[in-house]
């Protein structure tokens, strides 16, 4: 039982990436699709869609960089990888937000994306606005992947 | 910064001059033409329709053309292509076009013909072919298909279905006492079975409904030659189609060069077009006519002494009546025009609102390097842009202030990449260690967010309240312009008494000092008049923020609500954490790749996966950063930054000019 501690901070670390991951993936894939009609009917647009199906990715990188913070401060990518089980649990929790809004919220700026891409489909020229409406869902995702920045750094110097 | 002061330019001439002098104003491009005037008496609109189809068509025939023309002859480009812009070509070669013109455009529909052809030639082939597949299994049968016997016998040619045998025709007729019957059968395969059966003339009724039972089908095509003569033609034909493709594809190949006249005439016909909308809109008596429209104040003169010297033309400028919907014109210096783009995608200054580009374009900077934050990439985004320029000359102009302006972000990564020390994220260090067994690192300038999150998070809000602040300032600077003092007092002043009160207090608070870890504390007093001046001004703007309704409770609502926008500032300077969070994703991204590379050791495996890895890994960090920091630079300006005052609403400035898609002239100066 002993060892149980660095089995949840991991846990914590898989989630961020596996969550956030999927949840890009799945954003940007939906994106990709309304992104491919519209380079069907105008090749010349490519350049304007692939930003907006892209957008959604970011989560993914979110979740990859909190995993990667993660991983170096429990001592995963060597060092001593030794901890009790409340500073694994939370490791776990600091995780919580990236995982959780990351997938949720790259779910979300994908429905904006295509939005968006309709919008400049239709509209090319108004793709400055296009970019902002999928932006704004991303907010959020910056703000859990602040949250759980600051207390996973933070935990370290937490005496448990 | 500035937008162009526009005059409304009106101008009466010859119509023998109106050819000329239209083409110089559209070389010019300074000139919106508008049609304010109102058709009476003498002064008639013009129906240009009809020429309009005749200049659609030679546009339409000369695309065509080309496109043929790249069918068969493909242009080599190279992947820059897009960015060597239009070639440059002289008036008088414009001029003399006019002579060519006919004889292009025949080449053109002669390209479009030719391409008819070889699809029509393409479609005959498998026809043949299919032909010469049915005729195959005859080969052997030495008697004209459509033989149809002499004055004796008949005969009958055709096939059976599969693995019928001559043995059981012979049988079948005999049942049915038909003695003199020649059965013969020509070829079998699994599909069919080619017979050929000869009887007597007066048995043929006889033998044709025992045919018929047994499945007899005459062959669909029938010829009066033997199948092995009509094969031999049949391929004959074939060979001279394909000849006939490559002579075709021969001629079109040979007009190649002919590419960059269908390129010009194409331009050509697209020039004359947008003359012809022009002249739709203008008023015209038998021998003058009246054109009005919008210049920038700047070009009034030049225009003026070249119409004046050149034709018998009357050019009168006036200035624009309050009220009128003045096309908007954006022009700054070369740090700040790149960035006018961006500003044009939210939307061009509304009346009576300032270009926001100049002060814009300083924080648009700065803000992209914070995100991007990594020297080496900035480095490579910098110099990528920097070639890009010089190489390309005569790049298009929208092209050109794109790359201007990731040449400046570029240059601000650096800096920041270089406070923070960042180069390619903390390659130095693996490197070193890996495959030199040393430790060296390249220390940051001023620290590194990684390790000091807090600090750079605070770092980053008080970015964000400078921007914010200065959003306030242009506010303050356009009602001051507007002359609406006391607006100035209630939006403004009120707001940024609030705010720095506000902050004053945090700051004397040990709780918040302690949070972001700063090293000094304001003393109570400080807080305490800092509180009782956010307190006034938060009376102040509930007493005023209403000032529009009449009704008095109505008018505190709503005063209420509008200090209810005090979370709205909270939220946009939360909003510039995302300085911090995305300028970490690049440097933590970038050690990711390190360390993978690093993995296979240090051996000359180690190091070719090492380089792999760096290559592939990094290219796609840039990218991908620099798209974000890209959308995320813009989102922080329309959203957080515009959000304190301006809505925009400018119609874009849209002169009549060369709008070509291959071709530009010489002489132009504001030829974009």
């Amino acid at each position: 039982m002993n060892n149980w501690g660095i089995v949840f901070a991991l846990l914590g670390a898989v989630l961020a990436a596996l969550m956030a991951g999927v949840g890009s993936a799945r954003g940007v894939g939906l994106a990709g699709e309304a992104a491919a009609g519209v380079v069907t009917e105008d090749p010349s647009k490519f350049g304007k869609v692939l930003v907006l199906q892209l957008l959604p990715g970011t989560q993914g990188i979110y979740g990859l960089l909190i995993a990667f913070i993660t991983l170096a401060q429990i001592g995963v990518l060597g060092g001593n990888a030794q901890m009790s089980i409340a500073k694994g649990l939370l490791y776990l929790l600091a995780c919580m937000p990236m995982a959780v809004v990351g997938y949720w919220s790259a779910l979300r700026q994908a429905r904006a994306s295509v939005a968006s891409i309709g919008l400049v489909a239709k509209r090319p020229e108004q793709f400055g606005k296009a970019m902002i409406f999928p932006a704004m869902v991303e907010t959020y995702a910056i703000l859990a992947l602040l949250v759980s920045i600051l207390a996973v750094s933070g935990i370290g110097a937490i005496n448990v | 910064m500035a937008v162009l002061p526009m005059q409304r330019i009106s101008l009466c001439a010859l119509k023998k001059d109106r050819k000329e002098i239209l083409e110089a104003l559209q070389r010019r491009g300074v000139v919106e033409i508008s049609d304010t005037l109102v058709e009476e008496g003498v002064f008639q609109k013009t129906d240009t329709a009809s020429a309009r189809t005749v200049l659609e068509k030679g546009i339409a025939a000369s695309r065509q053309a080309m496109a043929v023309l790249n069918k068969y002859a493909p242009e080599s480009k190279s992947i820059f292509s897009s960015l060597e812009g239009k070639k440059e070509i002289s008036v008088e070669y414009y001029n003399q076009f006019g002579d060519k013109r006919d004889e292009t455009l025949e080449l053109a529909y002669r390209l479009i013909a030719i391409d008819k052809n070889i699809a029509e030639n393409r479609a005959e082939i498998p026809k043949l072919q299919t032909q010469i597949e049915s005729l195959t299994p005859w080969l052997g049968f030495d008697i004209p298909m459509d033989f149809k016997g002499t004055r004796q016998t008949a005969a009958f040619i055709g096939t059976f279905p599969p693995q019928i045998t001559e043995q059981e025709l012979d049988q079948n007729f005999r049942e049915s006492n038909i003695e003199a019957v020649h059965v013969e059968i020509v070829s079998s395969s699994r599909d069919q079975c080619c017979a050929f059966v000869l009887c007597k003339r007066s048995d043929s009724e006889h033998v044709d409904e025992i045919l018929r039972m047994l499945g007899f089908a005459r062959p669909v095509l029938s010829s009066a030659m033997p199948p092995a003569e009509r094969i031999q033609q049949l391929k004959e034909s074939l060979l001279s189609l394909q000849k006939n493709i490559e002579g075709a594809e021969d001629e079109v190949k040979s007009r190649a060069d002919q590419r960059e006249t269908l390129k010009f005439m194409a331009d050509y016909y697209s020039m004359r077009l947008e003359k012809y909308e022009v002249i739709n809109h203008l008023m015209q008596s038998r021998r003058t006519f009246v054109l009005t429209g919008y210049i920038p104040q700047c070009e009034t003169d030049a225009l003026e002494t070249m119409l004046s010297q050149k034709f018998d033309a009357v050019v009168e400028f006036e200035q624009p009546f309050e009220d009128e919907d003045v096309p908007i014109l954006l022009k700054n210096n070369a740090f700040a025009s790149p960035v006018e783009s961006v500003v044009e995608s939210y939307s061009l200054p509304g009346k009576g609102e300032v270009d926001p580009t100049g002060v814009m374009s300083f924080f648009y900077y700065i803000l992209f390097g914070m995100m991007l934050s990594d020297a080496a990439y900035g480095l490579l985004l910098a110099a990528g842009c920097a070639l890009c320029l010089l190489k390309f000359k005569n790049m298009e102009q929208g092209m050109r202030k794109s790359l201007k302006m990731f040449f400046f972000c570029g240059i601000s990564t650096i800096f920041w990449g270089v406070l923070f020390g960042s180069y390619f994220g903390d390659v130095v260090d693996v490197v070193s260690k890996t495959f030199f067994g040393t430790h060296l690192t390249l220390s940051p300038v001023w620290f590194t967010p990684l390790n000091e999150p807090m600090r750079m998070l605070v770092f980053c809000f008080v970015v964000g309240i400078i921007h914010l602040f200065t959003g306030l300032a242009m506010n303050f600077y356009q009602l001051a312009l507007a002359k609406k003092y006391k607006d100035i007092l209630y939006d403004v002043v009120f707001w940024y008494a609030l705010i720095i009160g506000l902050i004053l207090v945090l700051l004397s608070q040990k709780m918040f000092t302690d949070i972001v870890g700063l090293g000094f504390i304001l003393p109570a007093a400080v807080g305490n008049i800092a509180g009782i001046i956010a307190a006034v001004s938060a009376v102040g703007i509930v007493l005023t923020g209403g000032r529009e309704s009449r009704n008095p409770f109505k008018r505190f609502l709503k005063g209420l609500y509008s200090l209810y926008n005090i979370t709205g500032y909270l939220s946009d300077v939360l909003s510039y954490s995302r300085l911090l969070a995305l300028g970490l994703a690049t440097g933590v991204i970038a050690s990711v790749i390190n360390q993978m590379g690093s993995m296979v050791g240090n051996s000359p495996a180690g190091v070719v996966a090492f380089i792999l890895v760096f290559l592939l890994g990094h290219t796609m960090n840039i990218g991908i950063n620099t798209l974000g920091a890209y959308v995320h630079t813009n989102r922080l300006q329309f959203v957080e930054f515009f959000g304190k005052f301006y809505s925009g609403g400018g119609r874009k400035f849209h002169p009549f000019t060369v709008n070509t898609k291959y071709y530009k002239f010489k002489e132009d100066h504001n030829n974009e």
